[in-house]
């Protein structure tokens, strides 16, 4: 696995909850949405096992309902508990991205 | 939105893709699907989402090794360790379903035979009549042989998707012969050489026949009500 995709795999997961938070989506543009964000090279399939495991995990819940385009897709949205898993991932997130940038900061002096 | 819905839904749509990115979504449905053990309805709502996926990244001129990466099989198994199992208790209902529908099919089939030979022919006697313990050992070694002979089927579909080379079709159908003529020889055998005992049952021809018929509206009825396959 390279450098870049280990380094994504937890974050990724803390960005989808963000990305669902902001408004019910589905598969597509949830890809599409994280590729505007400028996390264009991530693979586009790779958000549907991680769509999978954050339901089983109970964090967002999806539903099947018809699209403004008209075909029916799958909405996920957050539960409770997402919104309590993104908090402590923002959390986290803080707490690390400071300190890493610092130091990074420094290294190149 | 149910299940067997999804999957009426998938075929209309499967077909909208190019023939290179049909044939890959394809197996990767089939690879998925022969995951008996899984939810039905978290494994339909994920292949659909898949499926409109590719279809946009189709129109884009892209390939499903473009959006799911070059490796299918590996990206199935990742999703197949993310989708949930089926419960306990719809699997034990199904496979019940399929029992009640091998018994109906059975029992009209020797029923309406056994009637038409003796009426029309004057072969056998009027009434099907064999020892009650031996009948239901043969009928539950059967029964264990056909779901032993659906995993073996099933481990051979799945090891034959994603085949970088075509197989010979000549060597596939001895190979699927072999495996049925294993399971047909192994139930013969048990037919054959299992002693008689218990008591001897006289049952009349037409009321198998109506014993049958009588199971497959019932399954007609399960069917209809529970949506187990349409």
């Amino acid at each position: 696995m390279s450098q870049r995709s280990q380094l994504l795999k937890g974050i990724l997961e803390g960005c989808i909850l963000a990305v669902i938070k902001m408004e019910p989506t589905y598969g597509y543009e949830l890809s599409m949405k994280l590729k505007d964000f400028g996390l264009s090279d991530v693979s586009e399939g790779s958000i549907y096992p991680i769509l999978l495991r954050l339901q089983k995990e109970k964090l967002i819940v999806g539903e099947m309902k018809s699209s403004e385009s008209g075909p029916k897709r799958k909405y996920y949205h957050l539960t409770e508990e997402g919104i309590k898993a993104l908090q402590a991932f923002i959390y986290h997130w803080e707490s690390i991205k400071q300190p890493v940038d610092s130091i990074i900061e420094k290294g190149r002096e | 939105m149910n299940a067997k819905d999804i999957i009426k839904m998938n075929n209309e749509k499967r077909e909208q893709l190019s023939e290179k990115n049909k044939a890959y979504y394809e197996d990767m449905l089939t690879y998925i699907r022969l995951n008996t053990t899984k939810s039905e309805q978290q494994t339909e709502e994920v292949l659909l989402e898949l499926l409109d996926h590719l279809l946009e990244a189709d129109a884009q001129g892209k390939t499903a090794k473009d959006v799911f990466g070059e490796d299918l099989q590996a990206y199935c198994n990742e999703l197949l360790t993310e989708i949930p199992g089926e419960k306990v208790l719809k699997n034990i209902y199904f496979i019940s379903f399929l029992i009640l529908d091998l018994l109906a099919i059975l029992a009209l089939f020797q029923g309406i035979v056994g009637y038409g030979l003796y009426t029309l022919f004057d072969i056998g006697t009027n009434s099907l009549s064999f020892p009650l313990g031996s009948g239901l050992l043969i009928g539950i070694i059967d029964l264990l042989l056909i779901a032993f002979w659906v995993v073996i089927i099933l481990k051979w579909l799945k090891g034959s998707t994603f085949q970088k080379k075509k197989q010979n079709k000549w060597i596939e159908f001895l190979q699927l012969w072999l495996i049925c003529s294993v399971f047909i020889g192994l139930s013969l055998v048990a037919f054959m050489f299992m002693p008689d005992f218990g008591i001897t049952v006289n049952i009349h021809h037409l009321m198998i026949a109506g014993s049958g018929l009588i199971l497959y509206l019932i399954k007609m009825f399960i069917n209809k009500r529970f949506r187990v396959t349409t």
